[in-house]
């Protein structure tokens, strides 16, 4: 059986972006959690908080607004607010 | 005595017969915190001997720098030394103390470290880190390799000159050591143990030849056994005679498999390198390559550090404009970390440019209408 994958980590590889550099990028918006925690975030073996999954979906997002695809992945507010 | 400072952070180390002293001075924080730890990480791999910090000088030292004193003290711990915290000031010895970083080192007041380190007395006072530390150094390692915090030229050099040091004091027969280096178009000593070594290097640089060139040129070992029978290099051979040289180990240093400058090794005495110091050279050739590709030395892309220098820039940006919409309508540092992210996606631009705005917006005066 396949474990179902992480959205931010199917995005993170729709995008193309290396763990380092998704890393780098969040660190820019103001993350403070190490690489090997992100690492650990996408692929299930730490729970981020949700300023972590904020800041990497942000992260993400502004690599598909690069690309020039809309911002797919929602943020914690969106969620509370539904 | 080699020295490596940026901004208000700085680090002399001196090697006396206990061992080596690395006195740092300034703020050890999340950008200074690496060069620390890659002049420790060199002690370490090439001091046989206890390693001994010296913060007298220190004046601020956030979690990173306690970090930095936790890994390397693991690392020594395998080879029973340990790592002696000395002159620290109230503050920093009770920061060791609430992070129990103090259980790993040995914290001397104000005696010299040596007096402390009579073997029956180091296991008692020395406390062996647990899984969890372990696990934290790890992340600390993880953090400081693959966060691209680059090291900056002066992190580079200062490495290296430890390197020279080491290498100056644990080669048999070695009068002097140097490193040079291709830079900006040019071969030049970057770090030397003295002026003769320095004289002799640029010597080389003059007459366009020498072993020193040659090893740096073929990515391969340059050895002169006995200068005064030399015939590969006519110009320069006789000049390194004059001053008093009589061998030469060179060796290159490699850095993305592409060699990039060498470490030369001189002595007084004809033959002074057999098998042992050839060794020791090659491991201190080793150990600087692999400072300089850590530092991205060769590789073909920009310079590292702007892509830091932006990271930073970013993250004070971000921060100022969170604490301006927290003064502004009294909300969280989550709410308004969350208000950002969405009033940047509502305007299709980046969560730094919306950022830029707000902080831009609040110094003109007058809030205006959003």
């Amino acid at each position: 059986m396949v474990e179902p994958i992480d959205i931010l980590e199917q995005a993170r590889r729709d995008v193309g972006l290396s763990i380092g550099d998704l890393w780098f990028r969040y660190f820019s918006l103001g993350g403070m959690s190490t690489a090997l925690d992100v690492e650990a975030f996408l692929f299930g073996a730490l729970l981020a908080s949700d300023r972590d999954r904020d800041l990497l979906s942000v992260a993400l997002n502004e690599c598909f607004a690069e690309r020039g695809d809309d911002h797919p992945l929602p943020y914690s507010q969106d969620r509370d607010e539904r | 005595m080699s020295s490596a400072e940026v901004g208000a952070f700085g680090v002399e180390i001196g090697i006396d017969s206990g061992g080596p002293v690395v006195e740092v001075r300034g703020e050890v924080d999340l950008a200074t915190a690496p060069m620390l730890g890659a002049l420790l990480d060199v002690l370490v791999d090439h001091a046989e001997t206890h390693v001994v910090l010296d913060l007298a000088e220190l004046t601020f030292m956030d979690a990173s720098g306690l970090q930095v004193i936790a890994d390397v003290s693991g690392r020594l711990a395998p080879s029973r030394r340990v790592l002696v915290v000395q002159s620290a000031s109230p503050i920093v010895r009770q920061l060791l103390a609430i992070t129990g970083v103090d259980d790993l080192v040995l914290v001397a007041t104000a005696e010299p470290a040596r007096q402390e380190l009579a073997p029956e007395q180091e296991e008692p006072t020395r406390s062996q880190p647990d899984e969890a530390t372990s696990a934290a150094t790890d992340v600390v390692v993880d953090l400081i390799e693959r966060s691209a915090l680059p090291a900056t030229r002066d992190t580079v050099d200062a490495a290296l000159k430890l390197v020279v040091s080491l290498a100056a004091v644990s080669v048999g027969g070695a009068d002097g050591v140097s490193v040079s280096l291709e830079r900006d178009g040019a071969m030049r000593t970057v770090a030397s143990s003295d002026h003769t070594v320095l004289e002799m290097d640029h010597d080389q640089y003059e007459t366009g030849e020498g072993p020193c060139l040659s090893a740096a040129a073929d990515g391969r070992w340059f050895h002169v056994q006995a200068l005064a029978e030399e015939t590969r290099w006519p110009q320069f051979a006789p000049r390194a005679l004059e001053r008093g040289i009589n061998s030469i180990l060179s060796s290159p240093l490699m850095a993305n498999e592409r060699s990039i400058g060498a470490l030369n090794i001189y002595s007084r005495s004809e033959h002074a390198f057999c098998v042992d110091e050839q060794e020791l050279a090659e491991l201190f050739a080793t150990h600087a390559s692999g400072i300089l590709a850590d530092a991205g030395v060769g590789r073909s892309t920009g310079p590292p550090n702007e892509r830091l220098q932006r990271a930073l820039e970013s993250r004070e940006v971000i921060a100022q404009a969170q604490g301006i919409l927290m003064e502004r309508s009294g909300i969280s540092v989550d709410e308004a970390s969350t208000q950002l992210h969405r009033a940047a996606r509502a305007s299709e631009i980046t969560v730094g440019d919306h950022a830029a705005r707000i902080v831009t917006s609040a110094r003109r005066g007058p809030r205006p209408s959003e």
